[in-house]
């Protein structure tokens, strides 16, 4: 059994607390909370650094003190405060670091909301206890035979075949009824890589369609996407020791993964605003009157400094995008301020939720929106790496993964 | 016999003192009660599902942090029905139901201005001071009477 | 309607919990009791709870402390044991006001003059402090 110590501030008075033990539950996983003195937590001003004025926040920072100094007491780490609040964004993020920087222990930084529910929570919580269970197959750096990776995602769906470390075939089709489009995706795959599905000894599945989609063609391993992602990742920009960050901006949610040795250390995942999705860049293309493949080339060309955009919002924004194309702005100057948009919303909403170490690899099938990680680029003031087969990011991570599931 | 609220809201000092006094001390515990034992819910630990932070909206704007607004659920009710109140100010160990700062202080503000007497005071450090802390205290709820 | 109360003993009280839960089972009343390390916690029909609490009281008037509690005793919502350790955060606040019990339970059974509390030390006084300044530079 994980046990997952729960640091948090505000779950049990925001009715979610039944949620975070259930997300849990279904991962095998059990919450605890680490045992403190009235002492502990009237000297964290002196052990942590900073004593707040809400107590159980002062509790919250008492029993990750207690973890550094103890780590037997926990396999992994939660850190949960609301949202919204001011002094406990500043210590949820300050727990996450000093837990991260001073014991091995996974941690995740969550702030919710009353609506927060289990099923938000299931993948983080899926990934944390991963990185915990399988730190043996997340550190194979090398695929091995014949294995076929699907990625079930909101928008498309990808697949490929991979062969002894190479990647031999692809498949892409846009997500339309879930267990068909993984068909397809595969058959492309297969095809492409000229093998037939009888020869390919295994099958790994990520994404968010990957419970039904891995019972349907029973899969080997069926995996959240954020180990699955990070380890392609890694794996195809060959930075597979030391430190990496993965952003992934997807269709429905976003990704920003601090890797160590190729295993997650702390990562972050959005999916509220559309306004820092794909669909922000598909909507701008669509206005632009252009195919999404041309503008990231078209962005490139541009400047967003010359759009004067007043909100993130995939309507409101895109107001201000369409009110400037009027004006005489000219489009490709609006292609990179759209651009601009995206990533400055994931620069400020996650990337500063986990430790931005280079080298930096953009994944997913907007990263090939070359404008976008250039946007990136500026923001961090670090290169951005995207490498080859980038939108076939989780199907390489399955591929990979699953094959070593094999040989167990 | 008043129904006097004490601050912090789970005090045990102040609630007996205000108890054995002949007064009603308005405290959480009573209103967590009325949780943890209706039957129809199942949300544990406490039984505050995500209803409480709405109900918590009377006292709160939406963009108050839910833990803000849960709690402010369960003391809210107790505050609208205070006829007077004993505040100590905070000594810097609140946990559990006071155990969050703006939740507190949006408590002693509504407090405060509703208008009833307010008896406010310090923890006490040495008998003398305890000494004063309980006549005070006795005096402020004998004017009650 | 059932209610649950704590009844915490000053340190200093003669009194202990097992002596409060035996007079407890000796007595007239149906209640469920719970002895813990500072107290006893005390379940039943809340008229009984209170004809109870005066008796109880009355085993040592200034030591003796009565607290509300949400939870039945035991409630495994609570219990430490199902729920993955650690104490649960209110029970730090029951802890530290524990601790002042002693110095209540005193101020509660002295009888007398209040003494005059020395006044909390203000800060010095800026001409006084300008002349400390002056002084120590020359």
């Amino acid at each position: 059994m994980i046990r997952i110590a729960q640091l948090s501030c505000g779950s049990e008075y925001s009715g979610i607390q039944k949620e975070i033990e259930r997300a849990a539950e279904t991962v095998g996983a059990k919450i605890v909370y680490p045992e403190v003195s009235l002492e502990d937590i009237l000297n964290v001003e002196s052990t942590f650094g900073v004593s707040v004025s809400s107590g159980d926040l002062n509790l919250a920072i008492a029993r990750a003190v207690r973890i550094v100094q103890n780590p037997d007491l926990a396999d992994a780490v939660i850190v949960m405060t609301c949202f919204r609040c001011a002094e406990a964004a500043i210590i949820r993020s300050e727990i996450r670091k000093y837990i991260h920087e001073h014991s091995k222990i996974p941690v995740l930084s969550y702030s919710f909301t009353e609506r927060t529910k289990a099923e938000t929570l299931l993948t983080r919580i899926e990934a944390l206890v991963t990185t915990v269970k399988y730190r043996g197959l997340l550190a194979r750096e090398k695929q091995k035979g014949l294995t076929a990776g699907i990625d079930s995602g909101s928008t498309t769906t990808k697949s490929v075949v991979m062969r002894d470390n190479e990647v031999i075939g692809t498949g892409w089709v846009p997500t339309t009824e879930v267990l068909k489009s993984a068909d397809e995706a595969l058959e492309a795959a297969l095809k492409t890589a000229g093998v037939q599905k009888e020869e390919v000894s295994a099958i790994g599945v990520t994404g968010y369609g990957r419970f039904l989609v891995g019972k349907h063609i029973n899969a080997r391993l069926i995996q959240e996407e954020i180990t699955v992602n990070s380890k392609g990742a890694v794996f195809l920009a060959d930075a597979q020791k030391g430190p990496a960050t993965v952003i992934d901006i997807g269709g429905m949610d976003n990704k920003a993964i601090s890797v160590q040795d190729g295993i997650p250390g702390g990562f972050t995942m959005g999916g509220i605003c559309a306004g820092a999705s794909g669909r922000f860049l598909e909507l701008t293309a669509r206005r632009l009157g252009i195919d999404i493949t041309e503008l990231g080339k078209l962005a490139l060309k541009g400047d967003f400094r010359n759009v004067a955009m007043n909100s993130y919002c995939i309507v409101f924004g895109t107001q201000s995008l369409v009110n400037s194309l009027s004006l005489g702005c000219k489009p490709e100057d609006v292609a990179m301020a759209a651009c601009h948009s995206v990533a400055e919303q994931v620069y400020e909403q996650q990337l500063q939720e986990v430790d931005v170490k280079e080298p930096v690899i953009m994944v997913g099938g907007t990263s090939l929106i070359e404008g976008l990680p250039k946007a990136m680029e500026e923001l961090l003031q670090v290169k951005v790496t995207v490498p080859k087969y980038a939108q076939y990011i989780g199907a390489v991570g399955a591929a990979l993964l699953v094959s070593g599931l094999l040989e167990d | 016999m008043a129904k006097v609220i004490v601050y912090p809201p789970t005090s045990m000092i102040l609630s007996d003192l205000v108890e054995r006094m002949g007064h009603k001390a308005l405290v959480v515990p009573e209103a967590v009660r009325k949780l943890v034992t209706a039957n129809e819910i199942d949300s544990p630990p406490l039984n505050v599902t995500p209803e409480e932070p709405k109900k918590g909206l009377r006292y709160a704007a939406v963009d108050v942090p839910s833990g803000v607004r849960g709690r402010m659920a369960l003391i809210g009710p107790i505050i609208e029905e205070a006829e007077a109140a004993i505040i100590v100010e905070d000594p810097g160990w609140l946990t559990g139901c006071a155990g969050c700062s703006r939740t507190n202080e949006l408590v002693r503000l509504l407090i405060r201005t509703k208008g009833v007497p307010v008896l406010d005071l310090s923890y006490p450090t040495n008998d003398a001071e305890a000494r004063v802390f309980v006549q005070k205290i006795r005096a402020f709820l004998e004017d009650l009477l | 309607m059932l209610v649950t109360k704590y009844v915490i003993t000053s340190s200093e009280s003669n009194i202990l919990p097992s002596d409060i839960a035996m007079k407890i089972y000796g007595s007239k009343y149906e209640v469920l009791v719970k002895e813990t390390c500072f107290g006893v916690v005390i379940n039943g029909e809340e008229e009984v709870i209170n004809a109870l609490i005066k008796e109880i009281r009355a085993l040592d008037p200034a030591g003796i402390f009565i607290k509300d509690r949400g939870f039945p005793p035991g409630d495994p919502r609570r219990c430490r044991g199902r729920r993955g350790g650690g104490a649960r955060p209110g029970f730090y606040m029951i802890e530290s006001e524990s601790k002042m019990l002693p110095m209540i339970s005193r101020a509660l059974a002295s009888k007398g003059d209040i003494p005059a509390i020395p006044e909390k030390k203000k800060p010095l006084p800026i001409k006084r402090l300008e002349e400390i300044v002056k002084n120590g530079l020359s």
